[in-house]
């Protein structure tokens, strides 16, 4: 991703963050995520704390294999979620005992901090694209989001009962 | 962030994040009911739409809370926040990880489903909004990061076909989160097709939109809500692993032989690079 039409979106969406400066990132982040669990779920502040660690050294070890391998081309996502899955097997000697610290944390109020991130990083840029673009290509993209959402689930749906 | 002001304003983006957080979460979910089904509000929609109203590159600077620096500070923000989220995902998925590859054929079958957007989106773009070049661009996939690298590999970012995946890149950012969750709750609400298979839908935009969509599924149905987030986890999974291959060798040739079919004279061959002095290329 370095040919230079891409640098100039990369800029505003996606920049590069050290390796320092992202595991300070992450523990910036993390009580965020805990301060919503407190009010999203009956944890004690103790056991919302151990939860939220727990998904912050998962995802910490996502973000080394992510720098350790970049020629598998494989996003810090996809890494932090194959930690995730390894790391919850029944099957592995500390599955149940990951499964019981995380367990209870309420995924859907860990999304919350992300999201603010998101709505305070919409950059001039991508505003001014929005408005010289048109309204065609903003209906368009409405279609997009709806029409790829209708045919993954139909598929899905389809060939569910087949494997049944 | 190593120089002071870039550190003092870390520290206000985190206050005025966390205020965003707590106050999303206070108010919980709301449904509202519409005739045949119901759309659920999730706290992150309204953190999402916090954000934007503070973030001075929308609102002006609204009583100076913010600056470009903040916003500029965010942007990074986003992926790490969105790590323990992710990391939760797949907690869910190593428990339930038999019946995730029971349903491995059709996991692997609903990427394909990236072909909806042309089936719904193509037609309108080109015979309705008599979009041009643009459509090749805005309608062979869901436009995230890996569909902008392939335009920009392919026709460069700056030609028509640039402006088209862009724009919808775009509209993804803004509205993503929230048509996702809309019409996630709505569809589920309907009870006509599978949860599972909902999920799975849910996994094909980005990590945000999968949170918004999952998170709206599991609202409307409770009592499946591990089942919801280990298919959606694990579609999304897959979307980075085998996603960029349907858009690159299945979508992008098939709009653009749908496109030849529908404009026959417009003989611009696929491979120019970025020639943008035709009229739709000059708007």
């Amino acid at each position: 991703m370095s040919a230079t039409p891409v640098d100039d979106v990369e800029d505003t969406q996606d920049e590069r963050l050290s390796l320092p400066s992202e595991m300070t990132a992450l523990l910036a982040v993390l009580p965020l995520g805990w301060a919503a669990q407190l009010i999203a779920t009956d944890l004690s502040a103790l056991r919302a704390a151990a939860g939220v660690l727990a998904l912050g050294l998962i995802a910490v070890i996502g973000i080394l294999l992510t720098r350790a391998l970049p020629f598998l081309r494989l996003p810090s996502v996809a890494w932090v979620s194959l930690v995730g899955i390894v790391a919850s097997l029944p099957m592995l000697p500390w599955g149940e005992a990951v499964v019981g610290v995380v367990g209870e944390i309420d995924f859907l109020a860990l999304s919350v901090p992300c999201l603010a991130f998101a709505g305070l990083a919409i950059s001039r840029r991508e505003v001014a694209i929005a408005k010289t673009s048109g309204w065609k290509l903003l209906v368009v993209g409405v279609l997009v989001l709806i029409g790829t959402f209708i045919g993954s689930a139909l598929i899905a749906d389809v060939t569910l009962p087949l494997l049944e | 962030m190593d120089r002071p002001a870039d550190l003092v304003a870390a520290w206000r983006l985190l206050a005025v994040a966390l205020v965003i957080v707590v106050l999303s979460q206070l108010l919980g979910i709301r449904r509202i009911e519409v005739g045949i089904g119901t759309i659920l509000l999730l706290p992150l929609l309204y953190a999402f739409l916090a954000g934007l109203v503070l973030n001075p590159s929308i609102t002006g600077r609204v009583g100076k809370v913010l600056g470009r620096r903040e916003v500029r500070l965010a942007s990074p923000l986003i992926i790490v926040a969105i790590l323990p989220f992710i990391a939760r995902f797949g907690t869910t998925i190593g428990p339930d990880i038999e019946a995730v590859i029971a349903a491995g054929p059709a996991l692997l079958l609903q990427e394909l489903g990236n072909l909806g957007t042309i089936v719904l989106a193509f037609p309108v773009a080109v015979y309705l909004l008599k979009l041009r070049r643009e459509a090749v661009g805005a309608t062979f996939s869901v436009a995230r990061e890996p569909s902008l690298a392939i335009i920009a590999d392919r026709y460069g970012l700056r030609g028509p076909e640039g402006a088209g995946v862009l724009a919808v890149y775009v509209v993804g950012t803004l509205v993503g989160t929230i048509v996702f969750s809309v019409m996630a709750s709505f569809v589920a609400s309907l009870d006509v097709l599978d949860p599972r298979a909902l999920a799975m839908a849910c996994g094909v935009g980005s990590g945000s939109m999968m949170a918004a969509c999952s998170g709206a599924l599991a609202a409307t149905l409770p009592e499946m809500e591990d089942t919801i987030l280990a298919f959606a986890g694990t579609s999304n999974l897959l979307t980075y692993a085998t996603g960029m291959y349907v858009t690159l060798f299945v979508a992008l040739p098939l709009v653009e032989w749908m496109y030849r079919k529908a404009h026959p004279e417009d003989t611009r061959a696929a491979a120019t690079p970025a020639a943008t002095s035709d009229e739709e290329g000059a708007r």
